[in-house]
């Protein structure tokens, strides 16, 4: 009886508590290192900002722990009311019926001073935002200026084909790693396709419908892969398994590898690994020759307010993505991180502080440069279905055609042909719902 | 007549009481998982949940028909044949070693037991690190013969280095049931075949190898059914299934499919298989090799 009354106490009590700070809510992201690092200021800064709603911000490790997380944490109704999520997933989590429409539990917000790069991705084909970006990047191209100057260049490469001429140049100048990819996806196949104007699938990359079929296999790509796979074995260009730092962003931080392909988030890691020895660039990703040139797709990840959860604590979360939308805020985690500013008034912002130029801000303007070229119906998103298994399944089949295995034409008929089955299952699993 | 639980308990409720904990831990982690993934793989299951549609076999049709699942179970099958054969072969030299009274050979059994105390992904974090292309112990190959241990590109090398961590993983336990083994067998019968003429080569052979098959069918009725789920903390940690899918076994498929790609029916329905399987291979074991063995001395 005893031990009744003392759990009936606790129980009472612990109601209480939750009753009096009923404002208290999660936020789950995914990052790590110096990004996890601003995102955890933010937090800091929110809680500081008010009294009356705390945020506890729960680091997952990576953005695929987060997203099990969220599933397994959703079913047993215990999901966080924001997440962050990265890019592949949205389709998933459009149709998952799991989360609201963040313009529609925010209508008053001005989501047309979304830039148009960061809206495309994450819209509704009506045009809502479905989730507000956060950390949004894009591909830029990385160079080691003081490495392409001892080799006798002087003009940063802009097209593949001055790449090859520069990466014969650094080979004949004795550096062993001119250029460094790790093959990965978002890099060499989404980003390539958007900027030259391919599609990845049939119905606009799957805008259009459910019903889209990879057609990747037939695209320019083909030839750009099938490059670089020879350009490997001519020793121009390296993956980043076959350097000694063994991943290729640390390998180019290293001064190990001289130019790179790589996200903007990464820019802030380099600028720190280079200071005092080397002297980086960076610039739009590179086109070939006759191909105009397009707009780069937003990557990162942005933010989803997730269903089930009361009004004190929607109405605490919308707070949270009211005070990360604060240009300020924008523009000290893309010091911080590298990460660009996506709202036009950020832009302004960061011209008026008289900034422009500081080096915290290098791929703020080439960001969103990059993300504001003319667009296509393709290069606006990748709206398919179980897109992060397809992401392994052409990481699978391409690395069987970087060993020689296989050519790179049959790697990526073979990805096309388990993307499809990929597809017509989702199609399957979401029967009789239609895209948003 | 009193049954042996009235004979060691006075509370006929107290052995239940005992057991419950250790029953209700299987049951939430195991049966309970089991029956979910066999419920879900006849559903098309949608990852957060709502409108799961039932699919009859429609789900083992596909899993059956993808020539990536029978990739994984070939190098899930190869990776058993091989992994544990080596995992047991090695430990039982050296067990046979450590009962020689070798010089050394009682420090070399305590030593060989301490790999037991590492944790699987920490093995692979390890052995990564110890055959790295560039600083690992197969680096000096590759200052001869550039190019020659490459685990990050080559598939065979990066199966190679899979089935050795997992080897290294499996000594402790199955040289410690091996050698326990050898233990037990009467000194006299080592004396009466050397009398007889027997050199130590023959006398492993024809006394102590045939005395401990029961020890040796143990060790590779465990190894069989663990090298099939162990495998995924060394996967995970050191290869990620690749390059190319070359280390993508089933059981890191499983995981891959269902976590990473939120395709829980598919995943479910994998693990079902995979569940129906080690149970029939332990059950041949039984059947074909375990009748075999003479279990009497």
């Amino acid at each position: 009886m005893k031990m009744f009354t003392l759990a009936a106490t606790t129980a009472a009590l612990l109601a209480g508590a939750g009753a009096a700070q009923a404002t208290d809510f999660e936020f789950w992201y995914g990052n790590t290192g110096s990004v996890e690092t601003a995102i955890l200021a933010q937090c800091d800064a929110f809680n500081a900002s008010q009294s009356q709603d705390k945020v506890t911000c729960v680091g997952q490790g990576s953005y695929e722990v987060s997203m099990q997380k969220a599933i397994a944490a959703y079913r047993s109704g215990n999901a966080p009311v924001l997440i962050q999520f990265f890019d592949a997933g949205t389709l998933d989590l459009m149709l998952s019926d799991a989360v609201v429409p963040v313009q529609e539990i925010l209508p008053d917000v001005d989501w047309a001073n979304y830039i148009d790069g960061a809206r495309a991705y994450y819209e509704t084909s009506d045009g809502r935002l479905f989730s507000q970006p956060y950390n949004a990047s894009t591909l830029l191209f990385y160079t080691n200026k003081t490495q392409l100057a001892e080799a006798g260049i002087t003009e940063t490469p802009k097209t593949w084909e001055e790449i090859k001429a520069a990466a014969e140049k650094l080979k004949a100048a004795g550096h062993a790693c001119p250029f460094v990819t790790d093959g990965d996806t978002w890099r060499v196949l989404e980003q390539f396709s958007a900027r030259h104007g391919l599609p990845i699938a049939s119905n606009h990359n799957g805008y259009d419908g459910l019903d889209a079929e990879y057609v990747l296999n037939t695209t320019f790509v083909v030839q750009h892969l099938t490059n670089l796979v020879e350009w490997r074995k001519e020793g121009l260009v390296r993956l980043g398994v076959d350097t000694k730092a063994g991943k290729y962003a640390d390998a180019f931080n290293a001064g190990e590898c001289a130019m790179m392909e790589g996200s903007s988030g990464s820019y802030a890691a380099s600028a720190k690994a280079f200071e005092g020895k080397y002297e980086v660039t960076v610039d739009m990703a590179p086109m070939y020759e006759g191909y105009e040139r397009h707009n780069t797709l937003v990557g990162g990840a942005s933010i989803y307010v997730m269903k089930g959860h009361e009004d004190a604590e929607v109405a605490a979360a919308k707070g949270f993505l009211d005070f990360l939308r604060q240009p300020e805020q924008q523009m000290a985690f893309t010091a911080a991180t590298g990460y660009v500013p996506v709202t036009k008034d950020v832009l302004g912002a960061i011209e008026a502080s008289g900034e422009a130029d500081a080096a915290k801000y290098a791929t703020a303007a080439i960001g969103i440069e990059s993300m504001n070229q003319p667009r296509t119906e393709d290069s606006r998103g990748v709206r398919l279905g179980f897109y992060v298994q397809f992401r392994e399944v052409f990481m699978e089949e391409t690395q069987k055609a970087w060993n020689g295995e296989q050519t790179m034409q049959v790697a990526l008929d073979n990805a096309k042909k388990r993307g499809d089955e990929l597809l017509r299952r989702f199609e399957q699993t979401y029967q009789g719902v239609t895209l948003p | 007549m009193s049954s042996p639980t009235q004979a060691l308990f006075a509370n006929r409720w107290l052995p239940v009481l005992l057991v419950t904990p250790l029953a209700l831990l299987i049951v939430i982690f195991f049966y309970v998982p089991i029956f979910q993934a066999f419920y879900w793989s006849f559903f098309l299951e949608r990852p957060f949940g709502g409108g799961s549609i039932f699919v009859g076999w429609a789900n083992f049709a596909r899993v059956l028909a993808d020539p990536q699942f029978w990739e994984a179970g070939k190098r899930t099958v190869i990776f058993m044949v091989i992994g544990s054969s080596l995992a047991v072969l090695v430990p039982l030299i050296l067990a046979v070693a450590a009962d020689r009274q070798l010089r050394l050979s009682q420090p070399a059994r305590n030593v060989l037991v301490w790999p037991k105390g590492v944790a699987g992904a920490s093995i692979g974090v390890i052995f990564a690190f110890i055959f790295n292309p560039f600083v690992g112990i197969l680096s000096p190959l590759n200052q001869w013969f550039p190019g020659i241990w490459a685990p990050g590109i080559d598939g065979t090398d990066a199966f190679i280095m899979l089935i050795a961590a997992h080897v290294w993983s499996g000594i402790p336990f199955n040289f410690v049931i091996l050698l326990a083994g050898l233990q037990s067998l009467p000194r006299t019968m080592h004396q009466a075949a050397a009398m007889d003429g027997a050199g130590a080569w023959r006398r492993i052979f024809d006394v102590q190898l045939p005395l401990i098959m029961p020890q040796v069918f143990l060790t590779l009725v465990l190894e069989f059914t663990e090298s099939v789920t162990s495998a995924f903390a060394l996967v995970d940690t050191m290869t990620k299934g690749g390059p190319g899918g070359s280390t993508n076994l089933l059981v890191y498929k499983i995981y891959v499919d269902g976590f990473n790609g939120y395709d829980l029916s598919g995943a479910a329905t994998q693990t079902a298989i995979l569940m129906v399987f080690v149970v029939l291979l332990t059950g041949a074991q039984f059947a074909f090799l375990g009748r075999r063995i003479n279990y009497e001395r």
